[in-house]
């Protein structure tokens, strides 16, 4: 699709200025942009971020369970870019001015402890990881009322808004089946596993490789995958302290006034 | 015609279990629809069962994620009664034809080791008792049609229950996580349930702690060697003719489920 350099531009600064001020936006006209096209509005946006200060700190994986691929119609995962204005210290206090509607979903976060790029192999991946991490992300579609298109989201970063990251432990131990519990105010409100993030987390990570090549940008040593949500999000209300428990790995915790 | 007696009620669900004809809800058509009531269906046809010979092997509790609860308007979980010829192996085939609309969950499955006659059980209790724990698939049916079942549709109906495996490598309680012990079931491969221990109830002895108390106070207390399927870790799933599903609960192991293609 041919869109014009200038229309990719307005619609980067339409998707910035939108987080930049959490103000909602409509979503864009049906067929504007194909997906393709929207990674590059997603480009350009994060540039702007970048031309402000921000440092690109990672990647995020998104639509990593079958489940929330089938209720998008699509069969490939989407990315995001993560910059470390994104970053919110764990037990931390969150201002809900920065966010539109926020949900918050529990991941696993990876540090790489080398470059990784193109197609590899699980093994390939898991040994790039230099740690592992319980993470929360925070999301908050920049569309009204959290409904966008495929290409939508993609230009909008993939939702991403922020994240919270956890205690670091070295990958001894199997990841692929942890339970976690997410609780609001100390109630239970999701229990899943990190199986949900297509089987393994360390899948997600090897999509996140192929998907950096084709993006002609490698993760780098030193990033943050996450490496999607294991269970469904929720909402976050002012006041809410939100904690997510993982088998074998600890707790990450923040709170939302 | 809402003025059919409990027997009336029971021997409707025992012939559409029989004949695998489906029944319309039995709620609108009982005389007194309340859980008590369904509880008293659920005996009769327990008795009479045990009268034909048929073996308890112990009880499953339904009905434990807030999610169901909330479906179904109640603010707690229901008990059934599981059947010794209703347990198949890990990986033994099960045919298709003796289910009713089945839907698939893991669970994890108690084995008790002494009876639970205390008059107030506690988790004290219950873990005193717990001989082995394994990880356990649960095959649900319902003798409803198209599953339109409120509490009473489901007490009197034994709980929907259907077939179950257990799995093959018995665990002891000490040193388990219970709580957050990640399950995940997978069907050709491919992951379609995920969940940990924490979806049954918080935790699937406090489930354990319910059915104890309950039949304590029914004065039929659990009994040494009973199973106790102690309720879903995730999500239930259809099940189709010929489907394998594989489940495994971090720390607890793994269990299969074969299904005869017709």
């Amino acid at each position: 699709m041919n869109t014009a350099a200038t229309d990719l531009n307005a619609h980067a600064e339409t998707v910035d200025e939108a987080a930049r001020t959490a103000m909602a936006i409509e979503q864009f006209d049906e067929g504007a942009f194909d997906v393709e096209t929207a990674y590059q509005i997603q480009s350009l946006s994060i540039q702007r971020r970048v031309a402000r200060g921000e440092v690109r700190s990672g990647i995020k994986m998104g639509f990593t369970s079958r489940a929330k691929m089938q209720q998008m119609g699509v069969h490939d995962l989407i990315w995001g870019r993560l910059t470390d204005a994104m970053m919110i210290a764990e037990g931390a206090e969150v201002d809900g001015q920065r966010f539109i509607h926020p949900r918050v979903e529990p991941e696993i976060a990876f540090v790489l402890g080398d470059d990784l790029c193109g197609e590899v192999s699980i093994p390939e991946a898991m040994a790039c990881v230099e740690c592992v991490a319980p993470a929360l992300e925070i999301i908050d579609s920049r569309y009204q009322n959290f409904k966008f298109s495929l290409a939508d989201v993609v230009a909008d970063n993939a939702s991403s808004s922020g994240y919270v990251i956890g205690p670091w432990v070295a990958p001894e131990e199997p990841i692929d089946n942890l339970g976690i519990v997410m609780n609001i105010n100390g109630r239970p409100r999701q229990c899943g596993s990190t199986a949900a993030i297509l089987g393994s987390p360390y899948r997600s990570l090897v999509h996140a490789a192929r998907l950096a090549e084709i993006a002609g940008e490698p993760l780098q040593a030193g990033w943050v995958v996450l490496a999607g949500a294991a269970t469904a999000a929720e909402h976050l209300q002012p006041g809410d302290r939100i904690d997510a428990e993982f088998q074998n790995l600890g707790s990450v915790a923040f709170s939302y006034k | 015609m809402s003025n059919q007696t409990a027997e009336q009620i029971a021997e409707k669900i025992r012939n559409a279990e029989a004949s695998g004809a489906l029944i319309a809800p039995v709620k609108d058509d009982f005389f007194e629809a309340t859980v008590d009531a369904a509880y008293e269906v659920q005996q009769i046809n327990t008795e009479f069962h045990l009268g034909e010979g048929r073996i308890v092997s112990g009880r499953k509790i339904g009905l434990t994620s807030p999610a169901v609860q909330k479906q179904l308007g109640v603010d707690q979980p229901d008990f059934g009664v599981l059947w010794k010829d209703t347990e198949y192996q890990d990986g033994e085939e099960i045919p298709f034809s003796r289910l009713h609309q089945p839907k698939i969950e893991c669970e994890i499955a108690l084995i008790l080791g002494r009876s639970i006659d205390h008059p107030h059980p506690g988790i004290s209790e219950v873990m005193r008792a717990v001989d082995y724990i394994v990880p356990a698939l649960e095959i649900v049916g319902s003798r409803i049609a198209d599953w339109k079942i409120s509490i009473v549709d489901t007490v009197a109906d034994n709980a929907s229950s259907g077939m179950y495996v257990l799995g093959g490598t018995p665990n002891k309680l000490e040193g388990l996580d219970l709580r957050l012990c990640g399950m995940v079931m997978e069907r050709d491969g491919e992951p379609v349930s995920t969940g940990c221990g924490a979806a049954c109830m918080g935790h699937p002895l406090h489930a354990a702690v319910w059915l104890a108390q309950t039949m304590v106070a029914r004065e039929m207390p659990l009994q040494a060697g009973d199973v106790v399927l102690t309720g879903a870790l995730g999500p239930m799933v259809n099940v189709e003719p010929g489907d394998v599903f594989s489940a495994s609960i971090h720390g607890l192991g793994s269990v299969r489920a074969i299904f005869s293609k017709e």
